[in-house]
């Protein structure tokens, strides 16, 4: 199958986002093409988690946030401005673009009704689907055979990496058309890095996926298309092709860093 | 520099000492006068336990005249009114807490926390006053309730008086739970309501406990809102538009009155009562907080 680039996923221009009137982002601007792994960059502070959640409408959250600039995702095709007036409610945006934080946020329930209490809730799930759902997402996450014999524990008795998994397996049950990853990798082990690098991989044909990475190796690994972040501004954009070659991009590293 | 480095330590830890010394005489104070208030009850209780007066003091009725001294009616009386009071007050308090976190816009949720703090700053016989004369002729011309002075119109006036009560604790206890956690659900596509209703209700639901026991134990305690207006008839609450009387009324009026000896007996016993209740709610109170302190979800684990 061909790509067709002139069709992008989502589109972000010129983008600012204050907190309590200091500029957090700064004419940010970013074109999004599917079938693509994205992946974000950027020293601590530069502003990483924030753009992800500038992209479903997170940040308004916070009360002390302000934002401004264009935000236009393809939602059944048509590419929606989520900041516009008539766009999709809130909750609907974020079910379908859906966010994995950087701290994995497990609710104070059992593994099993945090798989599935989303589910039942938002998109009213019954019985055998939600079961057969929360094995589906568990396992593409690595994770099912490390809690099937404990789904009823506390969610909050797993271990860091483990809930880190459980969080992105609880995003994509629901079915997302965007996966906004923040760390997806912080607190995992080499095998369970491995695991997510490469569900990352395999997913990219269906979702569009953002991700945020702190580790340059793992950038290079994974992405297909690379935003360098410092301090709120997009300081580099690199490509595939530029990725592969290792000179150039230490050299770009190193002016940025 | 006047003072050389080991004699600023030495004066230092001398201050220390002091304001040690002087923490340890006020608990001390505080606990000698706690214990002395429950040896004293118990020493005037004592006699009913020893002369075989408790059947008559734990009994159905109070007539004084007639040689009956039960305390028994002002038992369900306190208990009848707290009950309601908490039972009208408890969804209103929680209602107003959840609108605050999560729901309202920031003026108005600001509007209602001044207000509720406002709330608590009015004495507790303006509330009583006001009802005397609004209430009590409400429930006297229209749901013709004797004299007016009943316990519906007690227990509605009291779940005012312990609204902003309920609502201080059980605020508190929200605003404990780590914002990440409405972050989180936001996140998952939940509407404001789904997100009270799915997650902060039951990572709350220890508060909600200790909000309504606090908001009962504060009605149980109060004395004024009855004596002003649930009529003081030494009787069982059978109806909401019975008269009756609380212990702590009851104790108010006797000591202003009466003298008697078995009457002043009484007195004690239901002091004693209210005593041991408040303690057995503090108790309760500080076992839940432990379950609570060992779940991970709140911030200052
Ligand atoms: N809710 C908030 N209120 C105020 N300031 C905020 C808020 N969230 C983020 N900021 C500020 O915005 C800036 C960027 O934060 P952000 O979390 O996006 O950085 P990041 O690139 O994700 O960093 P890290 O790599 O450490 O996660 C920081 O200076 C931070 O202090
Ligand atoms: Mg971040």
């Amino acid at each position: 199958m061909e790509k067709v680039v002139t069709n992008p996923a989502i589109v972000v221009e010129e983008l600012c986002v204050e907190f309590s009137g200091k500029t957090v982002l700064e004419n940010v601007s970013l074109t999004i093409l599917p079938a693509e792994l994205h992946v974000i960059i950027g020293p601590s502070g530069s502003g990483k988690s924030t753009l992800l959640r500038a992209i479903n409408r997170l940040n308004e959250f916070f009360p002390n946030c302000r934002t401004s600039g264009l935000v236009r995702i393809r939602l059944d095709g048509h590419l929606v401005d989520i900041y516009a007036r008539d766009a999709p409610p809130l909750p609907e945006l974020r079910r379908r673009v859906a966010m994995v934080f950087q701290t994995p946020a497990v609710l104070p329930f059992s593994i099993e009704k945090n798989m599935t209490m989303p589910l039942k809730v938002t998109l009213g799930l019954r019985g055998g689907e939600l079961r057969e759902r929360m094995e589906w997402a568990l396992r593409q996450v690595g994770l099912w055979d490390e809690v099937e014999a404990r789904l009823l524990d506390e969610a909050t008795t797993l271990s860091g990496g483990q809930q880190q998994r459980l969080c992105l397996a609880r995003a994509l049950a629901l079915g997302p058309q965007v996966l906004l990853v923040d760390e997806p990798t912080a607190s995992l082990d080499f095998r369970a890095t491995e695991t997510i690098e490469q569900l990352l991989v395999d997913l990219k044909d269906r979702y569009t996926i953002i991700a945020v990475s702190h580790s340059l190796s793992q950038a290079r690994r994974l992405a297909d298309r690379l935003w360098v972040l410092r301090e709120g501004r997009v300081m580099q954009q690199m490509n595939r092709r530029q990725l592969q070659d290792a000179a150039l991009f230490q050299e770009i590293i190193d002016n940025i860093f | 520099m006047p003072f050389g480095r080991p004699c600023g330590l030495r004066l230092r830890s001398k201050l220390e000492r002091c304001i040690e010394r002087i923490l340890l005489i006020a608990t001390a104070i505080a606990a000698v006068a706690i214990i002395s208030i429950l040896l004293l009850l118990a020493y005037f209780c004592l006699p009913l336990f020893t002369s075989g007066e408790l059947g008559e003091v734990f009994s159905r009725r109070w007539q004084p005249f007639a040689g009956s001294y039960g305390i028994l009616p002002m038992c369900a009386g306190s208990f009848a009114i707290s009950l309601l009071a908490l039972f009208l007050a408890f969804p209103g308090a929680v209602a107003i807490c959840f609108f605050v976190h999560s729901l309202a816009p920031a003026p108005a949720a600001g509007l209602l926390k001044t207000l509720v703090h406002f709330m608590t700053g009015i004495p507790t016989v303006i509330y009583g006053f006001v009802s005397v004369f609004l209430l009590v002729p409400l429930m006297r011309d229209w749901l013709s309730a004797g004299t007016g002075f009943t316990l519906l119109t007690a227990a509605i006036t009291l779940s005012l008086l312990i609204l902003p009560t309920i609502v201080l604790v059980f605020q508190a206890r929200l605003e404990r739970i780590d914002p990440t956690l409405t972050l989180a659900s936001a996140a998952l596509g939940f509407t404001p309501i789904e997100q009270v209703r799915h997650v902060l209700i039951p990572a709350s639901a220890q508060g909600l406990l200790v909000a309504a026991i606090l908001g009962f134990g504060r009605a149980i305690g109060d004395t004024l809102i009855s004596l002003m207006l649930a009529g003081n008839a030494a009787q069982f609450p059978v109806s909401l538009f019975v008269s009756i009387r609380t212990l702590t009324a009851h104790i108010a009026l006797v000591l202003a009155t009466d003298s008697q000896s078995m009457a002043y007996r009484s007195v004690f016993a239901a002091g004693l009562v209210l005593f041991l209740l408040m303690g057995m709610i503090n108790l309760l109170i500080q076992r839940i907080g432990r379950a609570d302190n060992e779940k991970t979800y709140e911030k200052d684990r």
